[in-house]
């Protein structure tokens, strides 16, 4: 158990690595697409119109990937006053639920994420040319790495290795 | 009792004549069904961009939608023959084709897309302003930048005029154009007056490029759950709604006009055929199925 | 009762600790599947609220703000800074609100403010001993300044929310004096708490210093240069400015400064994927229960009962104030002002508030409402930035919550700090 555990724990983290530097990545281009539409249209003067579409579909990946890893590492803001005041049994009560209600949620993202990408691949985006369905796949790989990191965060509770929580906030703060 | 609510999107605000034109669809409705069905408008984007509520009544979270033609161009590939520049030689010829078995085919196109089109609102006609100079003939336009709606179909026409589309946000075109970032964007005459854009570009050339219609369209999904004489009375209640549509619009179109002019707008009437003879690689490009081509034949055949 | 459930959904799972953009995300997805209607519109607001193009400024302002603040630019601009205002009461907190007032100038975003000043001077005030909460308080608040000093696209989507009746030259001009105002009254709230605090009194370091600190920070200052001249001589936009911070950044930093590793660059880019896509994430939640919002009517039916209340002028600026700073609370800006404008501005019309003035009240308001929870962008990037807790922060920020609102108050009930300028280019 303890193995299985750690050793998924260890994939997971690499996941985690992986969509990180790829969210990375996105950044960098879209800072290089943009200096280009600005490079374009005083030294070529021709304004390409795919580099606005691009940098924002570049965006939604990288805002999704990032928050699942948020999830992961802990990093999103929330309102945990009530949570100071209880005691640990209280504490791992209410995360508990919450763990679970983002799992909800990161359920649905993949669920309708598919049935948006679906439902509009065959339109077509201007400018880029790709389906609009494309738009909607950032939702659903955010969506299942949400899934998987929650899941991992409620087995980790009831394996009694919370503390890894507290020390993943440290390492990022 | 009233039974159904209707809901409806509309990007423009509060007493806009597409906005008014389905509040009185929602009217004649009523009256149709002894007031079991009415229509509730949310207007001035509440319910998003045009691209976003579109998809919303794809997927039945909305029943009704007042949208421009540009946004249905890469789903309904019909639309793009009355979206295609100096396609229309007047606003009569305009309205004689989307009355007549022409817009009626147009509207049948979308029941593919999960929509059911109702009738077509007219929209006016864009055409160029700028900042720079009064256009008189199809060479002042050469190296102009001028904003254009994210549409492949306007940024190749801009570009086929030898000007040079400029992709932006329609929030930034007012500073874009004080700031000289570009010269000019194109719209109708009620766009031009409420985006104020005139204060900064005084130059108002009437080439009348687009005289694409607006268009209602239904959600397949509510129109699947109403009886066949519901949907008899909403196909109705819609196309009795344009007539009301267009006496506000001319009303709107000749109040924009004069506010415009009044303010010192110069206004040009350059010669049309030049322009629209550059348009034959933009036909060649975007009407290339025989469905396009058969259609801007027969528009063009239209009298 | 859909929205008992959207409400109840949200504060549990608030007070249980949810992060907050799960909150606004479930508390919508369960009133949709309370009402009924397909669930997908959730996830395609969500998507469709971190979709737009002047959205980019916010990581791009985060992302040069940390590499500004890795490759040493902030550090040399903030040394400059501070030894000009550095032995005054507070120095670095004067220093904060008068880069937020020059930073204005050139965006009108406040969250690329808070994103952008943040970034340069939350760290350095922490290391020179001012509090955390202190130093997020005033990156938060003097945002807003932003928003009322041209360029301001804010003032922009109201005259076109308004039907386009009202000149957006005028709205720009007309923001400038309450601008300027806002930011001299945050400067005597973070003076007063300074004192009170006993944050330190640096000595001067004689001019001599100053021009060496001068000439060192002269890349930072003309980084300011570039992004003003480029926006005001139409070189860029706004958006673009942001990413050209990036480009510049980057440059001097490999160049001038040689002060940045590989690794110092993957941490920072990391660092501002962090930060901003859990910002992003939070506008996007936000845009879902912002839709829900409006098709639950909610807007529409808080102002007819308001309109019950009373028909005195005075009293129903004060209504509308107080409306709009609760919706500010839950919503974020471009949206508000679409919905709230056409509904508010026939009603202050009919009792004599000039277009002009009630666009400048709409926005400052609106802007104070983006620096308060539980839905407050501005809020969100400082706390991020400071990485501390937006509770920590709430329980110092009531001196430049005050002012905040006195400045409201001023320009809600003296029409002639909006209008006065205006009138005099016309
Ligand atoms: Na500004
Ligand atoms: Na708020």
């Amino acid at each position: 158990m303890q193995t299985a555990m750690r050793q998924s724990a260890a994939v997971l983290s690499r996941i985690s690595t992986l969509a990180l530097w790829a969210a990375g990545i996105g950044l960098v281009l879209m800072t290089a697409f943009t200096g280009w539409q600005v490079w374009a249209r005083y030294v070529l003067n021709a304004s390409p119109s795919w580099t606005e579409p691009l940098s924002v579909l570049l965006m939604n990946w990288f805002i999704f990937l990032g928050a699942a890893v948020g999830v992961r590492e802990g990093y999103h803001l929330g309102f945990d006053v009530l949570l100071f005041l209880l005691p640990e049994k209280g504490k791992a009560v209410l995360r508990t639920i919450s763990d679970m209600a983002v799992l909800f949620f990161g359920v649905g993202m993949v669920w309708y994420g598919f049935d948006l990408a679906r439902g509009t691949w065959s339109a077509v985006m201007p400018s880029l040319r790709l389906p609009v369905g494309v738009d909607y796949l950032p939702i659903l790989g955010g969506g299942v790495l949400i899934v998987l990191f929650t899941l991992e965060r409620l087995a980790r509770r009831f394996s009694g290795q919370e503390k890894l929580d507290v020390e993943m906030i440290d390492a990022t703060a | 009792a009233q039974e159904l609510v209707l809901k409806s999107a509309d990007t423009h605000p509060d007493g806009y004549p597409t906005v008014e034109a389905v509040k009185y669809m929602g009217e004649l409705l009523k009256q149709k069904t002894n007031g079991r069905i009415g229509i509730e408008v949310f207007h001035s984007r509440q319910l998003g961009e045009e691209k976003e509520t579109i998809e919303q009544t794809q997927f039945g979270v909305i029943d009704l939608n007042r949208v421009n033609m540009a946004p249905f161009n890469g789903i309904v590939p019909e639309t793009v023959a009355p979206s295609l520049p100096y396609i229309f030689r007047s606003k009569e010829h305009m309205r004689t084709v989307m009355d007549g078995p022409i817009g009626d085919d147009i509207l049948k196109a979308f029941e593919a897309q999960q929509l059911i089109g109702l009738a077509f609102y007219d929209s006016g006609a864009r055409s160029f302003y700028n900042s720079k100079k009064p256009i008189k003939t199809i060479d002042d336009l050469k190296g102009m930048k001028f904003r254009v709606i994210q549409s492949d179909l306007f940024v190749d026409m801009v570009n086929a005029l030898g000007a040079n589309a400029t992709p932006m946000a329609y929030g930034e075109v007012y500073s874009g154009i004080q700031t000289g970032l570009i010269d000019g964007a194109e719209n109708n005459w009620p766009s031009y007056e409420s985006s104020k854009h005139y204060e900064v570009a005084k130059y108002y050339s009437l080439d009348e490029h687009s005289m694409s219609p607006e268009v209602l369209v239904m959600s397949k999904k509510s129109w699947d759950k109403l009886s066949p004489e519901d949907q008899q009375a909403v196909r109705e209640a819609a196309k009795e709604s344009v007539g009301k549509m267009r006496e506000l619009w001319d009303a709107k179109e000749k109040e924009s006009q004069k506010i415009v002019e009044e303010a010192g707008v110069e206004v040009t009437h350059p010669d049309k055929q030049p322009f629209i003879d550059a348009m034959k690689p933009v036909y060649e490009k975007f009407a290339n199925t025989d469905v396009l081509k058969d259609l801007v034949k027969r528009i063009q055949e239209t009298q | 009762m859909a929205l008992t459930v959207l409400f109840g959904t949200f504060v549990l799972l608030l007070l249980i600790g949810t992060p907050i953009a799960f909150c606004l995300g479930i508390a919508s997805f369960a009133t949709v599947l309370y009402l009924g209607i397909p669930p997908v519109v959730v996830f395609q607001r969500m998507n469709a609220g971190v979709s737009t193009f002047a959205l980019m400024a916010i990581p791009f302002f985060i992302y040069a703000g940390d590499l500004m603040v890795r490759g040493g630019i902030a550090q040399r601009l903030v040394a400059f800074a501070g030894s000009l205002f550095g032995h005054l009461r507070g120095g670095l907190g004067q220093v904060n609100i008068a880069a937020s007032t020059l930073f204005g100038g050139i965006s009108g975003s406040a969250v690329a403010d808070a994103s952008a000043i943040g970034g340069l001077m939350i760290p350095q005030m922490k290391a020179r001993g001012y509090g955390v909460d202190y130093a997020v308080n005033v990156t938060v608040t003097s945002a807003i300044i932003a928003l009322m000093i041209p360029p301001s696209h804010n003032m922009i989507i109201y005259s076109i929310s308004a039907g386009g009746m009202i000149s957006i030259a005028d709205l720009f001009t007309a923001g400038i004096i309450p601008g300027l105002l806002l930011a001299v009254v945050l400067m005597v709230a973070a003076w007063a708490v300074a004192k009170r605090r006993g944050y330190p009194l640096g000595q001067f370091p004689g001019w001599v210093a100053v021009a060496q600190l001068a000439v060192a920070a002269i890349p930072g200052l003309i980084l300011i240069g570039i992004i003003f001249g480029g926006v005001r001589s139409g070189v860029f936009t706004a958006t673009e400015s942001s990413c050209i911070a990036i480009l510049y950044a980057v440059l001097i930093t490999i160049t001038v400064y040689r002060s940045m590793s590989l690794s110092d660059f993957a941490e920072a880019t990391m660092g501002a994927v962090r930060t901003t896509a859990m910002v992003l994430l939070i506008i996007g939640a936000a845009a879902s229960f912002g839709w829900l919002l409006a098709f639950l009517r909610v807007p529409a039916t808080m102002i007819a009962f308001m309109q019950s209340i009373s028909s005195e002028p005075l009293v129903i600026f004060l209504l509308i104030n107080v409306l709009l700073l609760f919706l500010g609370t839950f919503m974020d800006m471009s949206p508000l002002i679409i919905i709230t404008t056409p509904i508010f501005l026939p009603v202050v019309q009919a009792y004599g508030m000039d277009p002009v003035h009630f666009g400048v009240l709409l926005v400052l308001n609106l802007g104070i409402g983006l620096c308060t929870p539980p839905v407050g962008a501005v809020l969100f990037v400082g706390c991020a930035v400071g990485k501390i807790r937006i509770w920590e922060a709430m329980r110092t920020i009531w001196p430049f919550y005050c002012g905040a609102l006195a400045v409201l108050m001023l320009v809600t009930y003296i029409p002639a700090l909006s209008l006065w300028l205006p009138k005099l280019f016309h």
